[in-house]
């Protein structure tokens, strides 16, 4: 599963949705989709978000495993 | 984002149907009933004629009420909205939320439960008007009836990613 730490790094440069999903061309709401984890955005979004965010992608986004895999 | 009409867009398809469906049930149901009572030979004639006319017209107006409603409301989304207008006549149906591809995302899935139960409902739709012992008129009423069921279906989860959380 795609985990993010983008409502993480946005709280930290006092962004809010709307300033973040202005800056990376999308509505607020995709970013709310995104810090919620139902979706996972493309190539061309997580690299624009990890700029916006002043870090790497791998930094911003990592997959962790589902509980069913683990077992 | 909230008030965006696209996003209300099925509920006035879901209006437009049910005061359809009100119509047609106007149109057709039965004028009068007869009870009688044997014996004493007593018979009570109920004649809806008046009932009958009175929810056919209130549902044409009602339409045309809600019609034009629709339209001023098109009209000012459209103001709104120069990039993302809504035609008055599209193939495409107005309420894909294509503006970025999170929205693309949601739309997907709301349609592909649509799709779901559209494979399901038109080949029950189809043994039902073809076995149907019932008058035409409810198996116009079953398609209104999925008609309305794929827009509560499709609102239902396009709305179920929009409640509204604080920034």
């Amino acid at each position: 599963m795609l985990k993010n730490r983008v409502k993480e790094l946005r709280a930290r440069y006092s962004f809010t949705q709307s300033d973040l999903g202005k800056q990376v061309d999308v509505t607020r709401q995709t970013i709310a989709f995104i810090e919620k984890g139902e979706f996972s955005p493309s190539i061309t979004l997580s690299l624009k978000l990890a700029k916006a965010l002043q870090t790497n992608v791998d930094e911003l986004f990592w997959l962790e495993e589902d509980d069913d895999n683990e077992k | 984002m909230k008030n965006d009409f696209r996003l209300h867009y099925p509920l006035w398809m879901m209006g437009f149907i049910v005061v359809l469906g009100i119509f047609l049930f106007g149109v057709n149901s039965p004028t009068t009933t007869d009870i009688v009572n044997t014996e004493t030979e007593q018979s009570v004639l109920v004649e809806y004629s008046t009932v009958e006319g009175f929810v056919i017209l209130g549902s044409i107006i009602l339409y045309l009420l809600m019609l034009l409603v629709f339209y001023i409301q098109m009209k000012r989304h459209n103001k709104m909205n120069p990039t993302q207008k809504i035609p008055s006549f599209a193939i495409r149906p107005p309420e894909y939320l294509e503006q970025d591809e999170g929205m693309t995302h949601i739309t997907r899935k709301a349609s592909q439960k649509v799709y779901t139960f559209m494979t399901w409902s038109l080949p029950g739709l189809a043994v039902f008007a073809m076995f149907s012992p019932f008058s035409r008129i409810y198996t116009v009423l079953a398609i209104l009836l999925v008609a309305l069921i794929q827009y509560v279906i499709y609102y239902r989860e396009i709305r179920r990613h929009f409640k509204e959380e604080p920034e």
